[in-house]
């Protein structure tokens, strides 16, 4: 069974490169096709004369013809070296600037994930455990309500609320401004705690909320559906009724309801924790949390092609691992996956 | 399921207490630990692209360079007079092409390094080296710059410039520290210049924390420390300051919050003149606005007074030209030739054109939605009214993102098209050079090409008389009206909002923030 796993990791592994190399080649692509340059949307309306505009263009190596740029920067990526920014700010690596803003997405991810989850399955087992009552069906239209809440309308709620009426909480950001915090993993309630620092732990838990709670809650509602109507599924099997027939406890015959009723979901989360990593834009946006979703719309908006398609890659690459975790995770868990 | 309901408990109430000590130890805002006094939270949209003056060529980083170094010369605050700054006097020849500047003699960086009259070169042959977006501002116009001995700088010019001076004011001529390479653009480097605040953290797109430099030269600025916060968007920032997490809104909140908080009466809103304009561009090379009639008559049509009113609630004021009002030289041009919302002149026009209620002219009209503020799609639509309650005109509307609608406008490929323009120095050739020169507009994407008036504006460039000067820009003016390549729309104004105990704010016809003169009461 042993080689059989490692096999299977192993290919799966593997296809992670021709994943990448497509979505490269289209991205690359794309970008050539759009109008604009680099070049030309950070000079934007300036007057600058054509012979400075043609050593800019030489700088970012847009002189040379799309088939170079192409290996060039492929090149560069399988020696670890993602190219340098090609619009504000110049000449900056592109891999420093990822990993200024990464940690800022895996942070707010890893907290908004969490409250997904767990909002997720109480409502969900609730709703299976009280199946066919008013609990379930409000469980239903919660699921159905927090899935399209719109989030910037929603953030703005919890802000004038939370920030603005109560003044409990602060409506953006990571930190107070001033707090001083030395950085080491990038996520700042690890950093607190690594340097034992209580007023920045206090202050970054504190940014955390709103926004977690934000993208949380509007996740959430897609696990409510998928916990509850697997759960009702479990219940009904007959292991579960041997169960109840053999007098165990009602809240053991749940637990291990939910044991076996959680292996769908484990793909799920999979999916989309890999989609919270892509940055979510529109939490970020209203939260002015400085992540990867803000970062790839400015790139985009400079048409700066080599942060782009660092960011792809390096996002398509981090997908890649997670789907392999997941797909392992999943595999270990449910004895029926052959491999 | 009591467990899973105990670990929620146990984790509810550990998120609970954080938030508890952080509201009694913090309340919902601004400082944690520091003195009110000492500090000042700025909030800002806008971002800081590179601090390196040999290639940052942005309003909001120009803001930021302005307060961590200085220049030899500089404006007056609240004023266009020029005074000295690092250099305490200075002497031209007599056809305005050497220029010789005496430094003060006691100058230093941020960290003690003496700054003499060969940093100030250093640093102009970097700019001149790196050649970076505004290196123009320098090369067009030094052939060469010297240090004749540690206090003295020589500038020799390719050709008379009057206004040389008010090119020394922009950050591409500041002196900075050592430590900036010299022949690299450093986006990221804080080591700054000689001005009255020094950098001491820079989290990019976060924060970025300004102290007082100790080695400032002039008088000291009135709080210790600023901050200055960087948001997504306006409606967040407003919340911030609502919430009072900052001190200070600068610049981009929308017309309908600057409003709503100024009713409030929790604010003070304070209103700067602004040097930006906003205007139509139109292209002259293709049908139907290369027809001059054409032209005429969508300035004719034009009511700038309700523009002014509905699009931007009364934030901006009508301008008749492409220099702005309160510069000198200016002249109400559109308005003498067309006057306001002139409908039976725009008809007339348009009847010479070819046009009438049967056979309409037909254009697009394009603006971009998020590069000028939300308030553009409004602006567009409006237009499009106000032209056709002539009867005798289509509008169709257009959109395309920034990246895009720039590289269509440098290729001449939009009909009607709106665009912005923040000054890079405060004279009459900024307005008008870039627009009308056939030699510098390309950019612009009209085509327009005119002998005459490229003449007009290079004799302005070399004459040092201001009154010679006037007579050749008004002449440049009006026939910029007459040929109508460009309809001048609105003025607009700048808005700082700040918490009532916030004093101090003094911003210029120059529009530059200068941070020394805040306070708190």
């Amino acid at each position: 069974m042993a080689r059989g796993l490692g096999q299977y990791i192993l290919i799966r592994a593997l296809m992670i490169i021709p994943t990448i190399l497509i979505l490269y080649t289209l991205v690359f692509f794309f970008l050539r096709i759009l109008p604009g340059n680099p070049v030309m949307a950070v000079v934007g309306t300036k007057n600058i004369p054509p012979e400075q505009l043609e050593h800019l263009m030489k700088m970012a190596g847009l002189d040379k013809p799309l088939y170079v740029q192409y290996f060039d920067y492929l090149k560069g990526v399988f020696q670890g070296d993602f190219g340098v920014t090609l619009a504000f700010p110049l000449g900056k690596p592109v891999w420093e600037y990822i990993a200024q803003r990464f940690p800022a997405t895996l942070e707010l991810a890893l907290w908004a994930f969490t409250v997904s989850v767990l909002l997720g399955l109480i409502t969900g087992v609730i709703g299976a455990t009280k199946k066919g009552t008013k609990v379930d069906t409000s469980m239903r239209v919660y699921s159905i309500v927090a899935y399209t809440l719109f989030i910037p309308w929603f953030g703005m709620m919890l802000q004038y609320v939370f920030g603005i009426h109560l003044h409990w909480l602060p409506t953006s950001g990571r930190l107070d401004p001033g707090v001083d915090l030395q950085t080491i993993t990038g996520l700042y309630v690890l950093d607190s705690i690594l340097t034992a620092n209580w007023e920045a732990l206090v202050s970054s838990v504190r940014h955390l909320i709103l926004p977690a709670l934000t993208l949380g809650i509007v996740l959430s509602g897609a696990y409510t559906r998928l916990v509850r109507n697997n759960m009702v599924d479990v219940l009904s099997q007959d292991f579960i009724r041997a169960y109840y027939a053999r007098g165990v406890a009602d809240r053991k015959v749940l637990w291990y309801a939910l044991k076996n009723a959680f292996i769908p979901v484990v793909t799920l989360m999979g999916l989309q924790f890999a989609i919270l990593l892509g940055g979510a834009v529109l939490t970020e946006t209203t939260f002015s949390w400085p992540g990867m979703g803000t970062f790839l719309v400015d790139r985009i908006d400079y048409r700066d092609y080599n942060a782009i398609q660092g960011a792809v890659i390096f996002f398509a690459f981090f997908v890649g691992v997670i789907s392999l975790i997941v797909d392992i995770v999943y595999a270990l868990l449910d004895p029926r996956v052959k491999y | 399921m009591r467990k899973p309901y105990a670990t929620l408990s146990v984790i509810f109430l550990v998120v609970f207490a954080i938030v508890a000590s952080g509201c009694i130890s913090g309340g919902g805002g601004e400082e944690t630990e520091t003195p009110k006094a000492t500090q000042i939270v700025i909030g800002v949209t806008d971002k800081v692209t590179d601090l390196d003056p040999a290639n940052a060529y942005d309003f909001y980083t120009w803001e930021v360079l302005n307060n961590i170094m200085e220049g030899l010369v500089k404006y007056k605050p609240g004023t266009l007079e020029i005074e000295p700054a690092l250099a305490e006097s200075w002497e031209v020849n007599e056809d305005s092409t050497v220029w010789t500047f005496h430094l003060r003699k006691d100058l230093k960086f941020a960290d003690g390094t003496p700054l003499k009259a060969q940093d100030v070169v250093r640093s102009i042959e970097r700019v001149m080296t790196i050649q970076g977006d505004p290196a123009w501002l320098v090369t067009d116009f030094v052939e060469k710059v010297e240090a004749k001995d540690d206090y003295t700088v020589v500038f020799y010019l390719k050709q008379p410039t009057s206004y040389f001076l008010a090119l020394l004011t922009t950050p591409p001529y500041f002196p900075v520290h050592p430590d900036y390479a010299p022949d690299q653009i450093q986006s990221d480097q804080t080591a700054g210049g000689a001005g009255p605040y020094k950098i001491t953290k820079w989290v990019r797109d976060e924060e970025l924390v300004l102290e007082v430099n100790p080695n400032y030269y002039g008088e000291k600025p009135k709080t210790e420390k600023i901050i200055i916060k960087f948001y997504r968007d306006a409606s967040t920032m407003r919340l911030a300051l609502q919430n009072g997490e900052i001190d200070i809104a600068w610049r981009t909140l929308r017309p309908s919050d600057i409003s709503s908080l100024k009713e409030s009466g929790n604010f003070n809103v304070i209103e700067v003149p602004g040097g930006f304009i906003r205007y139509i561009c139109l292209n002259t090379k293709n049908d139907p606005t290369s027809n001059v009639k054409v032209r005429q008559a969508l300035a004719a049509a034009l009511d700038r007074a309700e523009i002014a009113q509905k699009v931007f609630m009364g934030t901006v004021e009508p301008l008749y030209s492409l220099i702005p009002n309160g510069m000198w030289s200016h002249k109400d041009v559109f308005k003498e030739k067309y006057g306001d919302a002139n409908l039976d002149l725009a008809k007339q026009l348009l009847s010479e054109a070819g046009y009438s209620e049967s056979n309409p002219l037909e254009i697009q009209l394009w603006y971009t939605p998020t590069h000028y503020g939300d308030t553009e799609a409004d602006l567009a639509q409006m237009l499009k009214e106000q032209w056709e309650r002539t009867g005798m005109i289509k509008v169709t509307i257009k959109s395309a993102e920034w990246g895009t609608y720039i590289d269509y406008a440098r290729n001449g490929q939009m009909q009607v098209y709106l665009l912005g323009w923040y000054p890079d120095y405060l004279d009459p050739d900024d307005y008008t050079t870039p627009f009308l020169k056939s030699t510098a507009n390309s950019w612009a994407g009209t085509g327009y090409a005119n002998p005459t008036v490229d003449e007009l504006l290079t004799q302005a460039q070399r004459l040092t008389d201001q009154n010679e000067r006037t007579k050749l820009y008004e002449q440049v003016q009006e026939i910029l009206a007459e040929d109508v390549p460009y309809i001048p729309i609105i003025q607009g104004k700048l808005f700082v909002v700040t918490q009532k105990n916030v004093k101090g704010v003094v911003i210029g016809p120059d529009m530059i923030f200068r941070y020394s003169t805040l306070y708190k009461e």
